[in-house]
């Protein structure tokens, strides 16, 4: 299996800066295809890699005191399966800290632009004229973060464009710019 | 829309009619060129009734359905409980009987308070007994509208009809059941409403028209129907698995495997029934209010596809169909909402099973604008005809490099795309050949995917998103900058068609189809 190229995804996030701010693009050295011309691409807030990894603390501890329970009380065989838990705890760690500077959206004139992914990645074009309605969604621990989904939908199923991890004020101003535009530029199906 | 005509003022009213201000006939200038009869279901905006025989055929279903379930379900323990057999075949009887009374009841109560009717903007359905339901389906949204007949309502003379508006899966409007003349009535009217045919633009075209003129293009004759359905993989599965099983009972010297085959052997058999059954006297004709199809053995299903209501369509031939040259062809038709399961297959169908020639003939009329030296059979067979059979360069196509072959190690030279002035066409397969094409003006959104494997040999994926439906037209493993430029260029042409696009009310401008 490849390997996800270059050791720069850290060290991106780390300097990523401000929520939301214009940075040319830098993350993921991407190659072309991913990468059109006069593109500049706006990543979403670090606080979103703390965001994951509470979330995934939430759903995976109790799994693993339970499992330890199990394993003190019955047999020990069962502390594999925490043990397990616990590596894939780990490993997501990890990911999600290369993971959230690939996310980029970038508005242009006539569509949005949305990447996603360092191993398997992923832009996708999407047409104002082509919106049907926009989602602005946000959970319990990404509330408590200051964080928003902002989620687009077409006419098609096929269409997997999200952009995680924005600001509530951002979040909004992108729904509402987005519904702008979509009206300005409406088309049938 | 412009005219206004009150409700009021429209012709007399049967008994559900009711005063409301509020609404407009639709104008009488588009009802023009139809037959009085279906004027008049234009002319009237009142609210109508479903035919009173529903209740009926409602309670019938009930019953049928938890006969069927109980039979299925405590077959066994029916039997085995320990009373006398007339007293149960009474007590059995009486709940039936229960059962279809207490079914009729409320089938009428929910008669009742269905009604519906036709105004200048959309179609309005209200139903319900405990939880009313008011849905108003707008006509410039129309996409499709269906005349289902199935076996029951064929005895009663009566039909279902189905108007899809593209709402997500649960926005079709039903209204079950119409008598079947008044159901093609009302289909003749709603797509005469949603064309927006005026009378000044027909040209003085026959008044009395009692529909749109169709004209017959292609018919499926049964015996090449039965061919295709023997030749189809399913049935190639269920034979294998029946001899198999065979071969393992009496390997084994026992009945066992047999009798736990046999729920998924009917399943099988009964699916490649459906395919059967579903595609039986399949007839395409061509009217200005678009595509018709009809088809079916038992339910017969007349569908009516407006023009420009295709979103994308592909053109498949399993291995088995290559010596007698027959393919199969669907479509993506937004709200045909389709699931895995039959229901959705049914109505995506347009071509069961067909000559090239055939072929050419449903492609002219899906899509008029496709052939690239004009309208007609003959260009759309020459556009196609490359991306069908063809391979590397061949046809104009832009081939994928070899180091694809790596990833798709069988049919790296079918891979490929083309685009023309109207369509993208999308070629691969080649045990089972496919063809995909979808009109610039349709593309909803694009994307494109790298994965690890991909990456290291400079590849990647260009995905056209649809509507919902059997086709999902993508280009796998194209050079990494042949799929960059693809995507940029793709979404220009996109944009420039959507902004060129006819309107949505088909006759009512310059539209290009």
């Amino acid at each position: 299996m490849d390997h996800a190229d270059g050791g720069d995804g850290g060290a991106a996030a780390a300097d990523a800066g401000t929520d939301g701010g214009t940075v040319t693009d830098a993350v993921t050295g991407a190659t072309e295809p991913f990468d059109p011309p006069g593109v500049t691409w706006r990543r979403v807030s670090p606080r979103l890699v703390t965001s994951q990894r509470v979330t995934g603390t939430l759903w995976s501890a109790p799994v693993v005191v339970v499992l330890l329970v199990l394993a003190a009380l019955l047999t020990w065989w069962i502390a594999l399966g925490a043990a397990v838990v616990a590596a894939l705890w780990a490993w997501a760690w990890w990911l999600t800290g290369r993971q959230v500077p690939a996310w980029g959206y970038a508005e242009r004139d006539e569509d949005l632009l949305v990447r996603h992914g360092l191993l398997f990645r992923s832009l996708v074009v999407v047409p104002y004229g082509r919106l049907q309605y926009v989602d602005v969604e946000a959970g319990p621990v990404d509330r408590r973060f200051g964080l928003a989904k902002v989620q687009l939908h077409t006419a098609s199923p096929d269409t997997d464009a999200a952009i995680p991890g924005l600001p509530p004020e951002e979040a909004a101003r992108l729904r509402d710019r987005l519904a702008e535009r979509g009206r300005a530029r409406l088309a049938g199906l | 829309m412009s005219g206004s005509e009150p409700a009021g003022a429209a012709a007399a009213g049967g008994d559900a009619r009711e005063q409301e201000p509020a609404v407009e006939a639709v104008d009488p200038a588009v009802a023009g060129r139809l037959d009085a009869p279906t004027r008049a279901v234009l002319e009237d905006a009142g609210w109508r009734r479903l035919h009173p025989v529903t209740p009926v055929l409602r309670a019938w279903k009930i019953v049928a359905a938890v006969l069927a379930f109980a039979v299925v379900q405590n077959g066994d323990e029916l039997l085995r409980i320990d009373v006398e057999a007339w007293l149960l075949a009474l007590l059995v009887l009486g709940g039936l009987l229960v059962l279809a009374v207490v079914g009729a009841v409320y089938s009428a109560i929910a008669w009742r308070r269905t009604r519906y009717r036709v105004d200048a903007e959309a179609v309005r359905v209200e139903r319900g007994v405990l939880w009313r339901q008011q849905r108003s389906a707008q006509l410039d949204r129309l996409q499709a509208v269906d005349v289902v007949r199935p076996l029951l309502g064929r005895l009663f003379g009566l039909a279902e009809l189905r108007l899809e508006v593209a709402g997500g899966s649960g926005s079709k409007v039903s209204l079950a059941y119409l008598r079947e003349e008044e159901a093609q009535r009302v289909r003749n009217a709603l797509l005469a409403a949603a064309a927006g045919l005026r009378l000044d633009d027909a040209g003085g075209g026959d008044l009395s028209a009692p529909e749109a003129p169709q004209r017959p293009v292609v018919h499926v004759p049964p015996g090449r129907l039965v061919a295709a359905t023997l030749r189809s993989a399913s049935t190639v599965l269920v034979v294998l698995a029946a001899v198999a099983l065979v071969v393992g009972s009496v390997a084994a010297r026992s009945t066992t495997p047999l009798v736990a085959a046999l729920p998924g052997a009917v399943g099988a058999v009964s699916a490649v029934w459906q395919r059967f059954s579903r595609g039986f006297n399949f007839t395409v004709a061509h009217s200005p209010d678009g595509m018709r199809l009809t088809h079916g053995l038992l339910e017969l299903r007349s569908q009516t596809l407006p023009p420009g209501r295709v979103q994308a369509l592909r053109i498949t031939q399993p291995l088995l169909w290559r010596r007698p040259g027959w393919w199969r062809v669907q479509v993506n038709v937004a709200g045909y909402a389709v699931g895995p399961g039959e229901a959705g297959q049914e109505a995506t169908t347009v071509l069961p099973v067909g000559t090239e020639e055939e072929l050419a003939q449903v492609l002219a009329i899906v899509l008029p604008a496709l052939g690239a030296s004009g309208p007609g059979p003959e260009a759309a067979l020459a556009l196609v005809h490359d991306g069908l059979t063809g391979r590397d360069e061949q046809g104009g196509y832009t081939p994928v490099p070899r180091s694809a072959r790596w990833l798709d190690p069988v049919s790296w030279r079918r891979d490929g795309y083309r685009v023309t002035e109207h369509a993208f066409l999308a070629r691969g397969g080649r045990l089972v050949r496919r063809l995909d094409v979808v009109p610039h003006a349709r593309t909803q959104s694009l994307g494109i995917a790298q994965g690890p494997l991909q990456r290291r040999l400079g590849l990647a994926s260009v995905a056209l998103h649809s509507t919902s439906g059997p086709v999902k037209p993508r280009v796998e493993h194209l050079a990494a900058p042949v799929a960059a430029r693809l995507l940029v260029e793709q979404a220009g042409r996109a944009r420039a068609a959507r902004a060129a696009a006819g309107p949505e009310r088909w006759m009512s401008g310059d539209a290009d189809g």
